[in-house]
């Protein structure tokens, strides 16, 4: 496969906008929380639609329930694909999780049983939502502080097996392999090693923090050297990648997360070729994987 | 075996009040036990909400004090599970919440601070819409007149406060000591978001709040005038009539007229 390759990008949020509408900062793209948008009107949509001129950018959604019991919630994917239709993002993409049963939502982003039951289940799930939005989507491997007694299989098994039934690609969040290696005793560079090379469509790199032995996915601290030396070891096995950094809280200055992704370039250019990191960004997902 | 939906509905309920079978179902290790594990996510489900809760109500959260702003959350996590995958409309029945039940519902003004939040929250993310212009107004037929509607913009939302709310409101939203809380003649006030996407405020005389609520339930301009005879005379109505919806297309109220 030749992955269409953006570059590097940061999360857009919101203490940034006027930073990045007044000073169009050199930044290759903008991943979105696609439910922040994802309401009838206002500054967040017009500070969006006025950074959409100036960058491409990708959604990325916190909502979607796709491991739920629950039916697929259409009123949220018809407001997804009004979305889809304003931003025209590169792509859009979503966690391997369920967030709500019995239509109460936890806001959180809640494990699976990697088993082929729960396999059958999402695959299903994730050919209809993308014939709704009219192209592939993404799936993002979680961080997890618990595991199950009925799963079969190791996560890397089971994140590849849903993204090849249901033909969509996988969004490889490298802290959270870091994390959930540290909170269920598996060699990080294992699961990279065990991901379909072909299906890998993006990189996310972010902070944790640590409580007690456990590792919690705070997104409120820098990327920490474990999580860079991973990084590394991703971009050898896979290649080129479009790779962002996402910071959801602790939030510091514009400038500092632009340095932070400097390294993230600095180490791609060590490990690949001028010619493998070119941006090839003008692909946008439709057509099958 | 558990089904899918099994273990999600035991996870959820771990989550709601952190007793469930779903221990038995979940991997203990040496590190952490089962329900060492689940905690980590029953708290992170707490705080998140209150998160959500505190961002919406900061200014109610500040006048009320730590302690009884927790408790007031835990109350409503506990009576108003989320529906809605937006945490943005979480918290969205707060108000109803302090104006139902003790010990909030003792003071008056809380429940009045949190329809002001509510507001402000209802008005910022409002659907766009295009404004009237005065020229659209000039521009209307003389035929229209008779039956002629408005047309309200999203964001416009009416509040009849008893107390002085809007006074304390604006000292907590610059971090100032807000004033005495005191009782005032049932007050009439307008929020709603101008072409600046900023949120604005002003309170209503009673002639203009009598007219404002017919135009808004649809009633035509013939009966708004009818009903400013209430409050003029005949010789000042037509102008006073013309004066007030000049002023709301003026102040970015309107976005269409119908006839």
């Amino acid at each position: 496969m030749t992955r269409p390759f953006l570059g590097f990008g940061l999360g857009l949020r919101t203490d940034h906008y006027q930073h990045v509408i007044d000073n169009k900062p050199q930044v290759d793209w903008f991943e979105i929380i696609s439910e922040n948008y994802m309401i009838p009107g206002g500054k967040p949509l017009a500070n969006l639609d006025k950074i959409r001129e100036d960058y491409p950018m990708v959604m990325h959604g916190v909502s979607m329930s796709i491991g739920s019991t629950d039916p697929l919630n259409t009123a949220y994917l018809q407001k997804l694909k009004q979305l889809i239709d304003r931003i025209e993002p590169h792509w859009i993409s979503d966690h391997l999780c369920w967030t709500t049963v019995n239509h109460i939502n936890s806001h959180d982003l809640l494990p699976l049983p990697y088993n082929e039951a729960t396999i059958d289940h999402i695959a299903d799930r994730i050919k209809q939502v993308q014939d709704i939005i009219g192209q592939q989507m993404l799936i993002e491997n979680l961080s997890s502080y618990v595991t199950y007694n009925n799963s079969e299989m190791a996560e890397w098994e089971f994140v590849n097996e849903i993204a090849k039934r249901a033909d969509c690609y996988i969004l490889l969040d490298i802290n959270n392999i870091f994390v959930s290696a540290n909170n269920h005793h598996f060699e990080p560079q294992h699961y990279v090693n065990g991901i379909d090379s072909d299906r890998v469509m993006q990189f996310h790199l972010a902070g944790h923090s640590y409580n007690g032995e456990m590792i919690i996915d705070t997104h409120d601290h820098d990327v920490c050297d474990p999580v860079w030396d991973l990084y590394e070891y991703a971009l050898g096995r896979f290649g080129a990648v479009s790779t962002m950094i996402e910071r959801d809280d602790n939030i510091p200055p514009f400038s500092e997360l632009h340095q932070e992704l400097a390294i993230a370039e600095k180490i791609a250019n060590r490990v690949l070729t001028t010619e493998q990191l070119e941006i090839s960004g003008n692909k946008i997902l439709v057509g099958a994987a | 075996m558990p089904t899918l939906q099994d273990l999600q509905t035991h996870f959820m309920d771990y989550l709601l009040d952190e007793s469930s079978v779903i221990i038995d179902d979940i991997e203990s290790t040496p590190m952490l036990s089962a329900k060492g594990r689940l905690d980590i996510y029953a708290t992170a489900y707490k705080l998140r909400l209150k998160e959500a809760i505190t961002t919406d109500y900061d200014k109610l959260a500040s006048y009320l004090g730590d302690d009884q702003f927790d408790l007031l959350m835990e109350r409503y996590i506990e009576k108003y599970p989320s529906h809605t995958t937006n945490l943005r409309y979480f918290s969205i029945n707060l108000p109803e919440l302090v104006r139902d039940e003790a010990p909030f519902n003792q003071l008056a003004e809380l429940f009045e601070l949190a329809c002001i939040e509510r507001a402000f929250a209802d008005s910022f993310d409002a659907k766009d819409l295009q404004f009237a212009t005065l020229d659209d107004l000039a521009a209307l037929p003389e035929k229209a007149w008779g039956s002629l509607q408005f047309i309200f913009q999203k964001s416009v939302q009416i509040l009849w406060l008893q107390y002085n709310s809007f006074p304390v409101w604006k000292a907590l939203a610059e971090e100032n000591e807000p004033p005495k809380i005191e009782q005032t003649a049932s007050m009439a006030w307008i929020l709603w978001r101008r072409s600046d996407l900023v949120s604005h405020y002003r309170v209503l005389s009673t002639a203009e709040i009598a007219i404002l609520s017919l135009a808004m339930k649809g009633e035509t301009f013939a009966v708004i005038c009818e009903k400013l005879l209430d409050f003029f005379s005949e010789e000042q109505t037509p102008m006073k009539a013309i004066s007030f919806l000049q002023s709301w297309v003026a102040e970015e109220m309107l976005v269409g007229f119908k006839y």
